[in-house]
């Protein structure tokens, strides 16, 4: 993956230094790899660049292999992951290539109104976006019930935002290197209440890429890491009509799957990547993943259980929250970040004998949520 | 301003149907005649059970704050900051709306006070407090 931050780089240069640092890591060339499953969500509202699929395979070299693109808003490269899974399962292709890129900051010559209006897009067009809604709005809407119902409190939710930044100056490809402190958080400008500016996910740009291969050819590669599960579900839009707005009912649905596929339980995940593109995200991403109780997410945070050092640490790359979130890159650098930390190739933010992760990307108001567990291979 | 009972409600709601309702200053959702969930906005099947044997209701125009925020960060197009959205909860269905006038938490009740159509000509509903 690219670093996440600010790019003054078309999109296909952006994706082409994504790709090939997956190329070389798996010691392959396009020759080789059958077809691309790639994600970009907004380029044509954001860049004015569609039918994008054929112009990066162009710049890697891959211009007449298939390619697929993919977009459910945030979810957008986690969805081609999956497709990429099932088709190799599936015996139609032994290698292959996925990823996504973004851009979302004012390098695009969008400002902030103008890409809070573009986001907005993932929510209903005649029932949601007519009130005014935002994203950071429909995260708020969620997580304000979730207070309701759990008690949890904004300074809970500050310190997802402190543990992520904290996480994300570990990481030399976050887009905040900073830390930052509960005072600090706490005494942001309001975004949409609950959430401040350090309760938000910037906006970024980056890209991400991953090859991957069939079972039977895995052993021929270098340090291969196993995809035991993915699951992917959706839920009902607009989110009034939702059964219960903070349950997040498509990550439990799409855990269940991705879980059953790898035979395990949320015991016995040692680490999670979960979308935190607003605090309260991660906490109903933590619960809906079952590696918290149902109410004790915001809990879990205060008390430290989910840092780097706790008994379920969550992010440690940084999170959407401090690494960045370029939308459809988000879900395959969490993929990066899995293999990374099950290889024992992490860096400075290595966490220590972790073997099973699991990720979580979400589109849209978790209309569309894709969970994979991977895992050391045996 | 109508009453429910001079207007008859259309068999299968649309977009339109619903948008000319809000102008009207009333809400329209569907009742499922298999399962009986009461959705708040048209859809072509009913979100529960799948079934398309759905009747259009008129919704109750006062109810209570099942979730809100204010935004404070608008969208382009939307000028003025620090408006509030909620999602209310009507008889058995909900519907995402505009809070005019004073703030309004979780449970309170509010009532229908019309609506807003600053978002090219899509109409949203608006409630305020009851009190
Ligand atoms: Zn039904």
């Amino acid at each position: 993956m690219t670093s996440f931050g600010v790019h003054d780089t078309p999109m296909q240069e952006l994706f082409g230094e994504a790709v090939f640092a997956a190329f070389d890591d798996a010691d392959v060339g396009p020759d080789e790899v059958e077809a691309l499953y790639f994600g970009n969500a907004m380029g044509g509202q954001a860049e004015n660049t569609t039918h994008l699929g054929p112009q990066v395979a162009t710049h890697i070299g891959m211009a007449g292999k298939p390619v697929q693109r993919f977009e459910d808003a945030c979810a957008t490269s986690a969805n081609a992951f999956k497709n990429a899974v099932q088709a190799v399962e599936a015996g139609i292709h032994d290698v292959v290539l996925v990823g996504g890129v973004e851009r979302c900051t004012p390098e695009t010559g969008k400002d902030t109104d103008e890409m809070t209006r573009i986001f907005a897009s993932a929510s209903n067009r005649q029932y949601e976006q007519p009130t005014g809604l935002t994203f950071p709005g429909v995260f708020a809407l969620l997580t304000k019930r979730h207070m309701h119902e759990y008690g949890t409190t904004e300074e809970q939710l500050a310190h997802v935002a402190v543990k992520n930044h904290g996480h994300g100056a570990l990481n030399p490809k976050a887009h905040f290197g900073k830390e930052t402190t509960v005072e600090e958080a706490l005494d942001g400008p309001v975004v949409a209440d609950p959430f401040r500016l350090m309760d938000c996910c910037p906006f970024s740009d980056g890209a991400s890429a991953v090859v991957v291969v069939s079972d039977d050819l895995a052993d021929s590669f270098d340090d291969p890491v196993d995809v035991s599960g993915v699951g992917h579900a959706t839920d009902v839009v607009p989110l009034a009509d939702k059964e219960q707005v903070h349950v997040t009912q498509s990550a439990r649905d799409a855990s269940a799957e991705a879980y059953g596929q790898a035979d395990i339980t949320a015991e016995e995940i040692d680490f999670a990547e979960v979308h935190d593109c607003f605090t309260g995200a991660e906490i109903l991403a933590s619960e809906a993943l079952g590696l918290v109780e149902d109410g004790q997410g915001g809990v879990a945070a205060a008390e430290g259980r989910t840092r780097r050092d706790g008994d379920i640490p969550i992010n440690a790359s940084g999170g959407l929250k401090a690494k960045g979130h370029p939308i459809g890159a988000t879900g395959t650098a969490q993929i990066v970040e899995l293999t990374e930390q099950v290889r024992g190739e992490a860096g400075d933010h290595q966490l220590d004998g972790v073997e099973r992760g699991v990720a979580h990307n979400l589109g849209g108001d978790a209309g569309t949520t894709v969970v994979s567990v991977l895992e050391a291979r045996p | 301003m109508s009453t429910q009972d001079d207007i008859e409600l259309p068999e299968t709601l649309s977009y339109h149907d619903w948008a000319a309702a809000v102008r009207e200053d009333r809400l329209l959702g569907q009742s499922c005649e298999e399962c009986s969930h009461v959705g708040g906005v048209p859809s072509g099947a009913c979100q529960q059970c799948g079934s398309r044997d759905l009747t259009t209701v008129e919704l109750p125009t006062e109810g209570t704050v099942h979730t809100e925020t204010t935004i404070n960060v608008p969208p382009e197009g939307f000028e003025e900051r620090g408006y509030q959205v909620a999602v209310v909860t009507l008889g058995d269905a909900r519907v995402m709306v505009r809070i005019e006038g004073e703030h309004v938490d979780i449970g309170d009740d509010v009532v229908l006070s019309g609506f807003i159509d600053t978002d090219e000509d899509h109409p949203a509903p608006t409630f305020e407090t009851a009190d």
